[in-house]
């Protein structure tokens, strides 16, 4: 029987320069040892994951690019329907961190307005090789309004907290326009994704 | 290519009601995958890529696989993986080690087959 299964569905992607995490944030890092090679030479597409927030069950789907932003070509399909972004520098790559201005611009042009954003500076566990300090990444997120958090895919820092805060964001928000009445169910079209964004490289 | 057929020991103890009758977990690590009930066992022959192969091996083994738990809506999974599409499908794995494959997603209909030998039933 088709029962309800939770409360809320968010989707929520990941954007930011190439090389700087995004796959391994949402994949976890992956130990050769254990991820199957199948999987992993194929790659994933997007998850699905339940998370509790303010008592109510949540389902969030994550998207991975799928290296479009390699060639600046992400566009208004990619962010069709996102609720959340996580905008990803890499804390040993100064390019990257200047890029998030770029980010932040093609979100503007490209998806929902009263989209949440949040700005990771992933590779935290790296200490040798730090090109950007914490206190850069606090202050473009305070200059944006956007909330920041260092993460380490590697060390598994952070990342749960990430996605959590993202999406009690999200639930905030729709609480807030609706006073003690959040949407039912917040649909998204699970059927992109599958077309014409993947059919670059 | 080869192909093997496995089947589940026991299965009727895994059904109630036409559906899987205890949540099901990955095999690899203690991830939930689908919570009791959720899933309509269904017959059906499907072959997929083993989850591990040998560092010697080449070619990918494939198994062929009839017992699966049948999943409507995407969302209805409590934490799942999609793989990119491949083979004209998504196969599915764990959302937390990245096992898999354990099923695929129907890119027409839109329904989900989770394999009962892939996954922990109890
Ligand atoms: N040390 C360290 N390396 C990382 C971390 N996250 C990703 N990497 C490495 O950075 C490289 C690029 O990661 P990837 O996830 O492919 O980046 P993407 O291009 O943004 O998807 C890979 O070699 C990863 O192993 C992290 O938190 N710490
Ligand atoms: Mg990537
Ligand atoms: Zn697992």
């Amino acid at each position: 029987m088709a029962k309800k299964t939770y409360d809320l569905l968010f989707k929520l992607l990941l954007i930011g320069d190439s090389g700087v995490g995004k796959t391994s944030i949402l994949f976890r890092f992956s130990d050769d040892a254990f991820t199957s090679t199948f999987i992993s030479t194929i790659g994933i597409d997007f998850k699905i994951k339940t998370v509790e927030l303010r008592g109510k069950k949540i389902k969030l789907q994550i998207w991975d690019t799928a290296g479009q932003e390699r060639f600046h070509t992400i566009t208004t399909s990619y962010y069709r329907g996102a609720m959340g972004i996580m905008l990803v520098y890499d804390v040993t790559d100064e390019r990257s961190f200047e890029n998030i201005v770029k980010w932040l611009r093609n979100i503007d042009e490209h998806a929902n307005e009263d989209v949440e954003k949040m700005i990771l500076g992933n590779k935290c566990d790296i200490d040798g090789k730090r090109a950007v300090n914490k206190d850069r990444g606090e202050a473009i997120a305070r200059e944006y309004g956007v909330p920041f958090l260092e993460t380490s895919a590697k060390a598994n820092t952070n990342i749960d907290k990430a996605f959590n805060d993202l999406a009690t964001a999200i639930l905030d928000k729709y609480a807030g326009k609706e006073p003690g009445d959040a949407p039912d169910r917040v649909m998204v079209d699970p059927r992109r994704g599958d077309t014409s964004r993947r059919s670059c490289c | 290519m080869t192909a093997l057929t496995q089947s589940v020991p026991d299965m009727e103890a895994l059904i109630k009601d036409g559906s899987n009758k205890s949540a099901l977990t990955c095999l690899h690590c203690p991830s939930r995958i689908l919570n009791a009930s959720v899933g309509t066992y269904v017959e059906k022959e499907f072959s997929l890529p083993a989850m591990t192969k040998l560092k010697s091996q080449t070619d990918t083994e494939n198994h062929v696989l009839k017992d699966f738990w049948k999943v409507s809506d995407m969302f209805h999974f409590e934490n799942v993986g999609f793989s990119h599409t491949a083979d004209g499908v998504k196969y599915l794995t764990c959302a937390d080690c990245e096992m898999g494959p354990i099923g695929w997603h129907d890119l027409q209909t839109k329904e989900n087959f989770v394999a009962l030998c892939r996954v922990k039933n109890s």
